[in-house]
């Protein structure tokens, strides 16, 4: 592998985040493998990003064209396939986002690649890339190697390279002419839509109980509700609980749901996917219930109980009740 | 309309003690329960309301061996016309990739207007296969789609970015459109209806009835290969409040008032 590409992500004409973990991560692996690192953006009007881009990258392809102003998978793979397929072997790094699930394992089988999606790590043993990812409900952690393709697209967990700025001078900026000026696209994009705003705001509260599924399909709300009540808390909760239907998705802590930052986060039947830790910030006292005693949220907890929602959560209730007097 | 749905027969872990077994390369699955990967079941509810709504097929179609034929069935019970269970010995070891091949070349081999997919399955986690088979497919897609309407050869869709953000596209067909959970509700499954589909024949294709290269599927095909297994290291992790409900919900009560938890 002589080349690291790395795809620099925006939204709305700003750079995102997943620009500098694949930066960060395009680095590492560079260094590992003695190679080349290179980023690539595609936008709309793109002078602005690619500058700030080349501060922190020695080298930038940039394609300027209307249609990539969104992250459109039909535009992206097809640009991204014209500009990488004489240019193998390569890796290519992308942050992973919403918008980059959505062409990255199309854009690798369109390049003829392999594909490691969600990575939390990389490893070079005797010249051979293996990519550390997790399986079965993110419980597990698995060594990934490459077989059968010449050069690789992978994706990054968010947060799992942290990024240190450079701030070098500036790196070239080389402009290829967009490969899609004359082609219709199959895919259109039309508006962004904004999320409902319901009666409360979890994003604000200081004290949160969170339910997820292991709350069970025939919850007791109204016990979880007296308990949010009992500590002057709200109710919240992971997607499992939106997706039944026990509540509006105004209420739903991750990634796609709002961002907490609360003081005090009670997790109560939540695994603790990173879908749904990433949406809790500002570093609370976090207290985990769940009955299963290896749920990845008691390794990130302070405190956690192992045992019976139905037993715990009343018994709870009833003791902040005494303390309150 | 003709459309097909691919779904996964995988191990519920979710809520399981995951044990790595003797070759270090997976987990132990003997003593797991199987069931249908949680968003492929919103994608078949999805397939047989847009057949209420505009009319046509549904056909299912899984790479699994025998034991998956219940799924099958289930998913027939739900209103789908006919499924297929794709198996071959050939098939073991397949990785993503592979698995989008093999329903790639049989997907080509009939008529399509929508295919339908699941974003990720809960055992690989890697939400590859929609993407994988669109290209493969020669036609666009999506994923993370939380609300599809079909019209005029076109599909309007809504896709979730981050931060309760989403995006409103619109889409040619044929198309592969990758749902997100809860875009609908699952119907229940009544026992007239799973009675009604108790006699139905699931075909059981092999690879020649594919149409798949042999070196492109099983572990042979795979571009991808696990070579360890092994759980994340535990780290400080949580205090573990002992004894019992009662016991831990006072300490928990005590700490809580202590740390500002009660307002």
């Amino acid at each position: 592998m002589k080349n690291i590409f790395v795809l620099a992500e925006h939204r709305q004409q700003k750079l995102r985040d997943t620009t500098w973990d694949a930066i960060a991560a395009g680095r590492d692996l560079a260094g590992k493998l003695g190679a080349d690192l290179t980023a690539l953006l595609l936008g709309s009007n793109i002078d602005p990003l690619a500058e700030q881009v080349a501060k922190e990258c020695s080298k930038v392809l940039a394609v300027d064209d209307p249609k990539l102003e969104q992250f459109n998978s039909d535009a992206f793979i097809k640009v991204l396939v014209a500009l990488l397929k004489d240019r193998g072997p390569y890796v290519l790094l992308m942050g992973s986002s919403n918008s980059i699930i959505d062409l990255a394992s199309g854009l690798s089988a369109s390049l003829d690649a392999a594909y490691a999606p969600d990575c939390l790590g990389f490893e070079v043993q005797d010249g051979k890339l293996m990519a550390l990812r997790q399986m079965y409900s993110y419980k597990v952690n698995a060594l990934v190697s490459f077989q059968n393709a010449d050069s690789v697209v992978a994706t990054l967990r968010s947060g799992a390279f942290s990024f240190t700025p450079a701030g070098r001078a500036a790196g070239a900026i080389e402009k290829v002419p967009s490969p899609i000026a004359s082609e219709s696209l199959r895919k259109r994009f039309l508006k962004f839509v904004e999320a409902e705003k319901g009666d409360v705001d979890i994003a604000s509260a200081d004290i949160i109980v969170s339910l997820g599924r292991g709350i069970g399909d025939e919850p007791d709300m109204e016990m979880f509700q007296a308990l949010a009540d009992a500590m002057g808390g709200v109710l919240a909760c992971s997607r499992p609980i939106v997706d039944k239907g026990l509540l509006p998705k105004y209420h739903q802590v991750g990634t796609s749901g709002v961002e907490v930052k609360p003081k005090v986060y009670m997790a109560l039947g939540i695994s603790g996917a990173f879908q749904h830790l990433g949406g809790i910030k500002g570093n609370p006292l976090l207290i985990a219930v769940n009955k299963d005693a290896k749920a990845p949220i008691f390794r990130v907890a302070q405190y956690g109980i192992v045992g019976n929602l139905l037993d715990v959560v009343p018994a709870l209730q009833e003791k902040i009740k005494e303390l309150k007097g | 309309m003709d459309i097909i749905v691919c779904i996964k027969w995988v191990p519920d872990t979710s809520e399981a003690d995951v044990v790595v077994d003797k070759e270090g390369r997976d987990i132990k699955k003997d003593d797991l329960d199987y069931d249908i990967n949680d968003w492929d079941r919103f994608a078949i509810e999805e397939a047989v309301q847009i057949k209420e709504k505009v009319g046509g097929k549904v056909t299912l179609v899984s790479v699994a061996p025998e034991d998956a034929e219940e799924m099958l069935r289930e998913g027939l019970a739900r209103g789908a016309d006919e499924a297929y269970q794709l198996w071959d010995d050939s098939f073991e070891g397949s990785d993503g990739y592979a698995i989008a091949s093999i329903l790639a070349a049989f997907i080509k081999a009939r008529p399509f207007n929508v295919v339908l997919t699941g974003t990720q399955a809960d055992d690989d986690c890697a939400g590859q296969l929609g993407g994988m088979l669109a290209a493969m497919l020669g036609v666009p897609g999506a994923t993370l789609v939380h609300k599809i309407s079909i019209q005029d050869g076109k599909a309007e869709i809504i896709r979730e970015l981050e931060g309760g953000l989403s995006e409103n596209l619109e889409m040619d067909l044929p198309a592969v459109i990758s749902v997100a959970t809860g875009l609908n509700e699952p119907r229940f499954v009544s026992i007239r209806a799973v009675r009604k589909v108790a006699g139905m024949e699931i075909p059981v294709v092999d690879r020649e009835g594919v149409g798949v290269e042999e070196s492109k599927v099983g572990s042979r095909g795979s571009r991808t290969r696990i070579e360890k297994v092994f759980l994340p290291p535990e780290g400080e992790g949580a205090e573990i409040i002992q004894g019992s409900a009662e016991e831990a919900a006072t300490r928990l009560a005590e700490i809580l008032k202590e740390k500002g938890g009660i307002a």
